[in-house]
């Protein structure tokens, strides 16, 4: 069995009375690109800051690759972190990150670094204030990746950049990690950014987190079922209505079930992963109650 | 991190070693003026008392030297002895603003922890490091003032502690602007005015606002040490003079009550008279000033409203030792507390002690603010 790269217990952080994040138990297991989807304020930065040791919790634990976060440099060093808008030192060249990160890290691959840099046409003499957004994002992602973690924790990583160093960036991203036996989590509050890359979702709503797993078995059991106009509670156990939808005469209802649907009354049809996280996105009224249930359901 | 460190403040180390260059430079050009006086002034040859007539002599001649210097009216060691004292004192607290305040506020600031504190290195060893490498170097810098400022006015040093006194050079070691500006105390001071910066930086997480509070707090602490701190570091010695033995003048700002300030320690040269008070033979207190000197007191206030109005003379010499003189005569004597001068070292050590203690336990509760990770 592999272990979790990320295992909560009732995880929250509390900044004075608000909670930024509450109640999260999850197990992430390794190998997976986990994307990592919310609206905006969220929680999804205070997830990824507890991983990294960026913050400590006010309840619940948090381990990462079956340690405490940031608990010492061997910890440290096996956690590669893309901070939000990409920090770097405006004043420092190109190559001083580079050197930057090779004297702080004892993993660092200089070839990877140095092949990189040349790939993505960075002057290593220009300043890292006068970059673009686009070009701190690589440079930011170089000095993550050549430090050659065990996982990759990425938040926001496009949330800055235009449409088309969006879709550059993390084609990079995919062909940086593919190379290397590494686990990436990636945070954005636009589903379209993760669709193509992520192999697993997480969606953060309010604090909590509303469904988690690998992207297929999500697939597998969401349906969209629409049919004569009905009250969702009618439905048989074990199918969980994530949204509903009505018109006069029409039902339509996306719902999670581990079994095939039999009723013939419905037309089934496959949801997409969009879909599907916009679904969980909207809940975000759903009673408390409710949604403790589903958090027990929904971890693995 | 050692070479992190010094690239990020590679900037900031070249301008100090450039302002201690220019310092050095000034200084230089009137080094072997300032000494060959000294040789002619015939302090090197002189005996007993005849060397404080000659001291005077030369600090007077100092003080009226030249009608001004880098466009400053005065005389040019005066402008160069005020220039390098101040300097020697306000480095510190220009160090604790631009080298301590911005350290780690600057970061929080920009974000840029997020990126460092993601190296494979624990934020305790990254601030250790940045601590260490730069407060080495804030110390080095100001004590670096410090010992050019003290060769260069050696010969001053030397003229005063001989007894000599001018209108303008007349601080002893002991003196509030020459105690923290010489011997070991720069150092404290230093390493106490970088790590206050630091920790302002660290609690208000704001370059700017840091710097604001170094300085006032900084302000503040050079304020305070020697008026309430300093004389009390080490054990003060005790001893009775009469008031002429003790050059003690009775002044009357605060009339009747009796208040003496005096001026030497019998036997103990370039002693730090702390508090000076008169005292009846039997040894206990006198608090106002003897009904018999009522005629002294009215005649010198008389005198002091009378001259004042004409030419602004405060007090006529005659009216003020006659005063003296009564107050000797009804038996009153002068209580001195001092510091003698073989204290010199032990309150250098002191007071660089507190404030090194200072800066350690200012050091310590940033590491332990960085360790609560509340980034």
């Amino acid at each position: 069995m592999s272990t979790a790269v990320i295992e909560s217990e009732g995880l929250g952080k509390r900044y004075r009375r608000r909670w930024a994040l509450a109640g999260c138990t999850l197990s992430i297991p390794d190998g997976h690109v986990v994307g990592l989807v919310g609206p905006n304020g969220a929680g999804k930065s205070t997830l990824l800051n507890l991983a990294t040791g960026m913050l400590a919790p006010s309840a619940g634990t948090i381990e990462v690759l079956g340690n405490r976060p940031a608990a010492g440099p061997g910890q440290l060093a096996r956690v590669g972190y893309l901070a939000q808008d990409a920090p770097l030192y405006a004043g420092l060249s190109v190559a001083d990150h580079l050197r930057l990160g090779a004297h702080l890290n004892p993993g660092w691959d200089a070839q990877l670094a140095r092949d990189r840099i040349e790939r993505l046409d960075l002057d290593p003499r220009q300043k890292a204030g006068t970059l673009s957004g686009g070009q701190r994002a690589q440079l930011a992602l170089t000095l993550a990746v050549a430090k050659r973690p065990e996982l990759l924790i990425l938040d926001e990583p496009v949330a800055s950049l235009d449409p088309l160093a969006r879709r550059e960036f993390l084609q990079d991203l995919m062909e940086a990690v593919a190379d290397q036996e590494v686990s990436v989590v990636l945070s954005s509050h636009l589903i379209s950014d993760l669709e193509r890359a992520c192999d697993y979702m997480i969606v953060l709503v309010d604090s909590r987190v509303r469904v988690a797993g690998p992207a297929d078995e999500l697939l597998a059991t969401h349906h969209l079922l629409s049919g004569p106009r009905r009250d969702p509670a009618s439905l048989p156990d074990g199918m969980q209505v994530i949204s509903a939808s009505h018109t006069d005469v029409q039902t339509t209802l996306l719902v999670r079930t581990s079994g095939p649907v039999f009723d013939p009354a419905w037309t089934v049809s496959e949801v997409g992963l969009e879909d599907l996280v916009l679904a969980y996105m909207k809940q975000s009224a759903a009673p408390a109650a409710r949604n403790n249930r589903r958090h027990l359901e929904v971890q693995k | 991190m050692i070479w992190l460190t010094w690239r990020q403040f590679r900037a900031q180390a070249i301008t100090a070693a450039a302002a201690l260059a220019a310092f050095a430079i000034l200084l230089a050009t009137t080094a072997s003026d300032l000494s060959s006086l000294y040789n002619s002034s015939g302090l090197l040859t002189c005996h007993g008392a005849a060397c404080t007539g000659l001291a005077s002599q030369f600090l007077d001649q100092l003080a009226s030297a030249g009608e001004s210097f880098l466009l400053i009216p005065g005389s040019a060691y005066m402008i160069l002895y005020f220039l390098g004292v101040l300097v020697i004192l306000i480095t510190p607290a220009i160090i604790g603003c631009f080298w301590g305040a911005p350290l780690i506020a600057r970061e929080l600031e920009a974000g840029t922890v997020r990126l460092i504190w993601n190296q494979s290195i624990t934020r305790n060893r990254w601030l250790m490091v940045k601590l260490v490498l730069i407060g080495t170097a804030a110390m080095a810098v100001t004590e670096a003032f410090s010992l050019i400022q003290a060769w260069w006015a050696a010969p001053i040093g030397k003229a005063v502690g001989l007894g000599g006194a001018s209108s303008i050079f007349s601080e002893t070691r002991f003196g509030w602007f020459v105690f923290p500006t010489h011997g070991i105390t720069p150092l404290g001071y230093a390493a106490f005015g970088f790590v206050l910066g630091v920790t302002a930086g660290l609690v208000t997480r704001r370059a700017i606002p840091a710097m604001a509070i170094t300085l006032a707090i900084f302000a503040a602490v050079q304020f305070i040490t020697p008026l309430w701190v300093r004389p009390h570091l080490f054990p003060t010695s005790q001893t009775t003079a009469t008031v002429a033995a003790s050059g003690a003048n009775v002044s009357l700002r605060a009339s009747p009550a009796l208040t003496l300030t005096a001026s030497f320690v019998p036997g103990h040269p370039g002693a730090w008279i702390i508090s000076s008070e008169g005292v009846s033979a039997a040894g206990q207190r006198v608090s106002t000033i003897p009904a018999a000197c009522e005629r002294e007191v009215s005649d010198q206030l008389g005198t002091h409203t009378e001259v004042g109005s004409h030419s602004g003379t405060p007090v006529v010499p005659g009216g003020a030792s006659a005063l003296n003189n009564c107050v000797a005569r009804q038996g009153i004597r002068v209580a001195e507390s001092y510091q003698p001068a073989s204290h010199y070292w032990p309150l250098q050590w002191s007071e660089t002690g507190m404030y090194l203690a200072l800066a350690l336990a200012l050091a310590g509760y940033c590491f332990w603010r960085l360790n609560r990770r509340r980034s």
